[in-house]
């Protein structure tokens, strides 16, 4: 007759079966206490683990895209100090200019301020920062605006425009006869245009209209510098230019006024110009700060969603380790309790 | 009744306890080998007192077949997991550190910085140098895809030559079963073995056991092809040298009739067999189909494109033999991520201009976009980023379909492989809590305790003492006849 119910070799399998699965869970559950994470993210998430992944993604991205805000916010800062170092050479240049108008000033102290204003201006807006030139627009890696000296595009392009009109050259003794009136004429329809049109990129500039363009959030761009070719500049160049040129010949005092007249307006008109464009940029400045704020709270999202999905809680993998380890040993006792469970030690 | 009839019996009966101790020692010491089925003793009466007849194997039909089926499928599912492993550290590393959705992410984070000053030099080349570790990892895992398929192959000619083998043993044990059967000799051994080779032959296909007359059996599959029918029917397969992107491989022949491949995590494939061909075809297949298009998305989102829209978009950082004409939108193109590179055209180190990334013109004038050679010109490299974002078509083909994005196909990617892994780790848990459940419950019913077999010993140890004192009894009780007689 068959009476077995639990053969030895089940029994002592089953031992062995049990203890090897808790050893191999024990491994386990001590890598989770050790790293914080759940031991195979691939098969703990399975198909949620793209889901992780496209999270730690995007952190890493917008962590770069914090770095390039800080790039792009450290260069409008940089434009800025630019900008409000341009409006205080204009509004110096603006007193000087008023008074000049009134004829309270010599001809020789507004051409040389003039001349000190043209250094300055070209001098800010040829600034760089790590290599770049600041209001060179996209064309960075070239000085934006070119130099006013005898002999260069710009000087040349306002005396041959002179010549062009009048008939003589500025110098000449015959421009001691144009009146206030045909001076005013030949200031605003001539060289005006050469600083307003597209003279000004031929002779004075190099930077173009287009602007850096950067991207500040995952889905959000924005113009990230400013031209030279802006009208602020133009007209602040307009406004020294003329003065360093043509009063530097023989008008008489009433074509000078013209000059002086426009000069002081032309700088007026860059000053409003300028305070403008400041605006604009602290905007910008402003929209990436935000952003950047804005990035650091999704990534604290991200990182919360991440550990999450990935995380071990620290005290439940521990309480875990310290379950197995006396399973474990429990499962040593028994085993060698069953062992002495035997018949053959009971009998004679 | 006579004395001398007493006599017999007692002797008779230390005979049975002869044979029966045998018996127990042999319980015994097979006590710890799990293809041994217990043997009991028959005992029936005869004139002359009670004696062995029949040396009965403590088997059952049904739990045998349980545990059978329950082992190949196991062993189909273990198979399954194991190569999942494999091809997860081959192609993707550890914890998907290697994988293309992560080194996309790189890339994107390449571009960012890239378009913050695109004038800088040395960020363009890091650009195109997280394109080359991209392009890298494409091709390695392509070829891991492959070598893998290979050595799946090599598994699969040992596992055959080990399956015809093992018939081959079936049949001398099933011959020495029937033939001792027909005699009436103890079949008992020839049993055992012929079982523990049963268990060897359902780890590699799965069997259905069909017993005929004098024991004999007959094996099929469970799909219903013949394997054994009094002779071992052949099992056959030619191994392919080397694997391309989309070249299937051969079939496994039992019979003459192809074995079906196992499909889905938790695997229908029964026996390694058909796990290993499921392995080869369906999950590697596809795991290049799926590296196959991303490689395609690639060439796709960094295509460059004639700002004046007359000339056809060809292909920019990334180009494939086929280039520079991009491969054809929503079609599967086989082995692709073995062939993607990084265009030279952007590599200096073959006297490319990475900042071609940055104006365009990779394919000659037409297609620059910088026309004012602008030295911070971003828009471009802002465009490639919002073209990995951008929703194309991928071929169904490649079993994830759709009308996606580049990243989010790629992820996709690793969520399909992961939950393939997941799931096959929690099936081959329920499987092999099953095998060890069903092997169990056989061994309780065919294997050997050893209490029992010593309280057996302890009732012969009585009943050859009962029947040796018998037998003195009845010497002294002749004796004192005798002594009267004379």
């Amino acid at each position: 007759m068959k009476t077995t119910f639990i053969s030895s070799y089940s029994t002592n399998q089953s031992v062995r079966t049990h203890l090897m699965k808790m050893q191999a869970e024990l491994i386990k559950v001590e890598r989770e206490v050790v790293t914080g994470r759940v031991a195979d993210a691939g098969v703990e998430l399975g198909s949620r683990t793209g889901h992780s992944i496209s999270l730690q993604r995007d952190v890493e991205r917008l962590s770069t895209i914090i770095d390039s805000n800080a790039l792009a916010a450290s260069r409008l800062e940089a434009t800025q100090l630019g900008l409000q170092s341009l409006a205080d050479h204009a509004q110096k240049y603006l007193s000087i200019m008023t008074a000049a108008a009134s004829g309270s000033v010599e001809a020789s102290i507004s051409m040389s301020e003039a001349d000190t204003t043209i250094t300055a201006v070209t001098g800010v807006l040829n600034s760089s920062m790590n290599g770049e030139n600041l209001f060179a627009g996209v064309n960075t890696d070239v000085t934006p605006i070119n130099g006013f000296g005898p002999g260069s595009a710009a000087r040349t392009a306002m005396e041959t425009a002179f010549v062009t009109h009048f008939g003589f050259a500025h110098t000449a003794p015959a421009a001691a006869a144009i009146d206030q009136a045909a001076m005013q004429n030949f200031l605003t329809t001539v060289i005006e245009p050469q600083f307003m049109g597209p003279d000004w990129t031929a002779n004075w500039s190099n930077a173009t209209d287009e602007t850096i363009t950067a991207r500040i959030t995952l889905t959000e761009t924005t113009s990230g510098s400013v031209s030279a070719n802006n009208e602020g500049m133009r007209r602040l160049m307009m406004s020294a230019a003329v003065v360093a040129v043509f009063m530097d010949g023989n008008l008489n005092a009433n074509a000078g006024k013209a000059v002086l007249e426009t000069a002081a307006s032309q700088v007026g008109q860059s000053i409003s110009a300028l305070g403008q464009l400041q605006a604009q940029t602290g905007i910008v400045e402003q929209r990436i700060t935000t952003a950047s704020e804005r990035l650091q709270m999704q990534i604290d999202i991200f990182e919360g969603k991440i550990s999450d999905l990935e995380g071990v809680d620290a005290y439940e993998a521990s309480t875990r380790v310290s379950t197995l380890l006396s399973q474990i040993e429990t499962a040593y006792t028994l085993t060698s309790r069953i062992r002495q469970l035997s018949l053959v030690r009971y009998l004679p | 009744m006579s004395l001398s009839t007493a006599l017999s019996i007692a002797q008779s009966a230390l005979l049975n306890t002869q044979r029966q101790t045998t018996i127990v020692s042999r319980n015994i010491s097979e006590s710890a080998n799990p293809d041994y089925s217990r043997r009991g003793t028959m005992l029936s009466t005869t004139g002359n007192g009670a004696s062995v007849v029949d040396i009965r194997r403590s088997t059952s039909d049904v739990l045998i077949r349980q545990n059978m089926a329950a082992l190949s499928a196991w062993s189909g599912q273990n198979t399954l997991l194991n190569g999942l492993n494999t091809l997860d550290m081959d192609v993707f590393g550890s914890n998907n550190a290697n994988h293309p959705s992560r080194l996309l992410g790189n890339l994107q984070s390449a571009l960012q910085t890239y378009s913050s000053s695109p004038s800088n030099t040395s960020v363009a080349e890091n650009v195109v140098e997280t394109a080359r570790q991209l392009v890298n990892a494409l091709n390695t895992g392509s070829d891991a895809i492959q070598n893998y398929r290979t050595s799946v192959d090599r598994e699969i000619v040992s596992t055959v030559a080990d399956l015809n083998t093992l018939l081959a043993d079936f049949k001398v044990a099933n011959d020495e079963v029937v033939g001792g059967s027909k005699l009436g000799r103890d079949v008992n051994d020839a049993l055992d073995q012929r079982d523990a080779i049963l268990k060897k032959i359902t780890e590699i296909v799965p069997i259905t056991a069909i017993k005929r007359g004098d024991n004999d059996l007959m094996l099929t599959t469970s799909s219903g092809i013949t394997v054994f029918e009094t002779v071992p029917r052949s099992v056959s397969f030619t191994a392919t040298a080397g694997y391309a992107a989309g070249a299937p491989g051969n079939s496994i022949y039992v019979d003459g009739v192809p074995l079906a491949s196992g499909s889905g995590a938790n695997t229908t494939a029964s026996g390694k067999l058909s796990a290993l061909v499921q392995l080869r075809e369906d999950v590697a297949g596809g795991l290049q189909a799926q590296l196959d298009e991303v490689a395609r998305g690639l060439i796709t989102a960094f295509a460059e494109t004639d700002p004046s829209a007359v000339n056809p978009d060809l292909a920019g950082l990334f180009t494939w033999p086929g280039g520079p004409a991009l491969p054809a939108a929503g079609t599967l193109e086989d082995g692709l991520a073995r062939v993607i590179s990084v265009n030279s055209a952007y590599d200096s180190s073959v006297g490319g201009n990475p900042h071609l990334l940055r104006d365009g013109g990779a394919n000659g004038a037409a297609y620059v976009h910088n026309t004012s050679g602008g030295a911070s010109y971003a828009d471009l490299l802002l465009n490639y980023d919002t073209m990995i974002g951008t929703p194309i078509a991928f071929d169904p083909a490649a079993q994830i379909s759709g009308t996606i994005s580049l990243s989010a196909y790629s992820t996709e990617s690793a969520s399909w492989f992961s939950a393939l892994r997941s799931d096959a780790t929690r099936a081959t848990d329920n499987k092999s809590a099953l095998m060890m459940r069903t092997a169990e419950a056989l061994s309780n019913v065919t294997g050997v305790n050893i209490d029992e077999e010593m309280s057996l010993l302890l009732d012969l140890e009585h009943s050859y003492q009962a029947s040796a004192k018998l037998v003195q009894t009845v010497d002294n009780m002749l004796a004192a006849l005798l002594a009267a007689v004379r």
